[in-house]
């Protein structure tokens, strides 16, 4: 018995919307995947398009990578300090 | 991948709205819990999709046997899906899971170790246990803290709620049918109030650790009460009666109270030794051997 592998499954719903993570199904192989997807995580066509991709084929960043982007304040932009400028021009002080 | 320093620390991060994923570094406590829970939920999808399926030949009409071929598919398939999340929390793999299982090594719902008579038993599992198990799966999504487990009960609790409406779709056809039908769904409510009550499990003990990292939302007690209170008078509309001769309403509160509720079935059924566990079991297993030339040839295990 050959081992099976591990897919993580997407769906997207018809329309405008992203691809989602909905879950993950062991198969042998793409074909039995797919077939897998639309039997476990489609059975009322809760996508039109599904993807599968193998665990093994995905690469991750982790929040130790993610974290120095959380700490950078120069990319975003509240707009208080231009908003308190026109509030002091309207009120003419 | 997170980690946290002890116990403690790992509290307030689920007290604070915290999400556990696969790859986090959880407490073992936890780990190992979450993991025996949703294998008992794994095991009781497959065991009930068993049952479902053996029904399908002997329902009455397509429309019933097109429903209870697409309950079985459900059912077959949340198992599949929550072998799946089981699998990835590192305890046990799929053919662990599944061997301990058919050797009785772990345990199953309660409702699954009974015998199913008639076809109005059917109907009585698909209106009252689907309805306590959709009610107390509902209760682990409301605030699930374990992020794999959360997104697929999503999923189950939306196709539960289909299983529950057929079911009562099916009881309102017996309630206005011929005198037979009453019968056979008063004998079947007989067979089946007690133990989907139970379903619910003896009342939560004060510490129970599931409640407290939020993998339940409600103990047991709150739960079955709950379920009673909507389900007595439902039976009732539908002209049949409750089983409990020491049922009563409180005067005061208009609550429904039960008698006191004997344990030991469920008990039972912790061990394997409900009516209808060891064929139950046997069948299940009888059905693994069956399927393994199928597993073989697209070359999966389990």
């Amino acid at each position: 018995m050959t081992a099976s592998q591990i897919y993580e499954v997407f769906l997207k719903a018809d329309g405008k919307g992203e691809f989602r993570h909905v879950g993950a199904l062991g198969a042998a192989d793409n074909e039995m995947a797919l077939l897998l997807a639309r039997e476990c995580y489609c059975r009322r066509a809760e996508g039109e398009q599904i993807w599968v991709v193998r665990r093994d084929d995905i690469s991750s960043a982790d929040s130790a990578e993610t974290a120095p982007n959380r700490n950078k304040s120069h990319r975003h932009n509240d707009g208080k300090l231009v908003a308190e400028h026109r509030r002091q021009l309207r009120e003419g002080s | 991948m997170r980690a946290w320093a002890d116990l403690d620390e790992f509290q307030e991060f689920l007290d604070d709205g915290g999400m556990v994923e696969a790859d986090d570094d959880m407490p073992e406590e936890y780990r190992h819990e979450v993991f025996r829970f949703i294998e008992f939920h794994a095991n009781s999808e497959l065991m009930g999709g068993l049952t479902e399926r053996d029904w399908i030949p002997h329902s009455p009409g397509l429309r019933l046997k097109q429903i209870f071929l697409a309950k079985t598919q459900d059912e077959i398939g949340h198992a599949h899906l929550l072998y799946m999340v089981a699998a990835d929390m590192g305890i046990k793999t799929r053919d662990e899971m599944m061997s301990d299982l058919l050797a009785g090594k772990t345990r199953f719902h309660n409702v699954f170790h009974y015998r199913a008579e008639t076809w109005a038993d059917q109907i009585a599992i698909a209106f009252l246990v689907d309805a306590a198990a959709f009610a107390s799966q509902r209760a682990v999504f409301a605030k699930c803290t374990y992020g794999p487990y959360k997104r697929i009960l999503r999923r189950i609790v939306g196709e539960e709620g289909f299983h529950m409406r057929h079911g009562e779709e099916m009881l309102l056809k017996m309630a206005s049918g011929s005198q037979v039908q009453r019968d056979l769904f008063q004998a079947a409510l007989e067979r089946w109030w007690w133990p989907a009550v139970q379903l619910f499990g003896p009342d939560s003990p004060p510490d129970d650790p599931l409640l407290n990292w939020y993998i339940k939302s409600e103990r047991n007690e709150a739960l079955r009460h709950a379920y009673v209170q909507k389900y007595v008078p439902l039976l009732q509309g539908y002209g049949f009666t409750v089983p409990d001769d020491g049922l009563r309403q409180d005067p005061d509160t208009g609550e429904w109270m039960m008698s006191e509720i004997d344990w030991a079935p469920l008990k039972a059924t912790f061990s394997n030794a409900g009516p209808d566990s060891a064929r139950r079991l046997a069948n299940a297993v009888r059905n693994h051997a069956e399927s393994a030339w199928f597993r073989e040839s697209i070359g999966v295990s389990a």
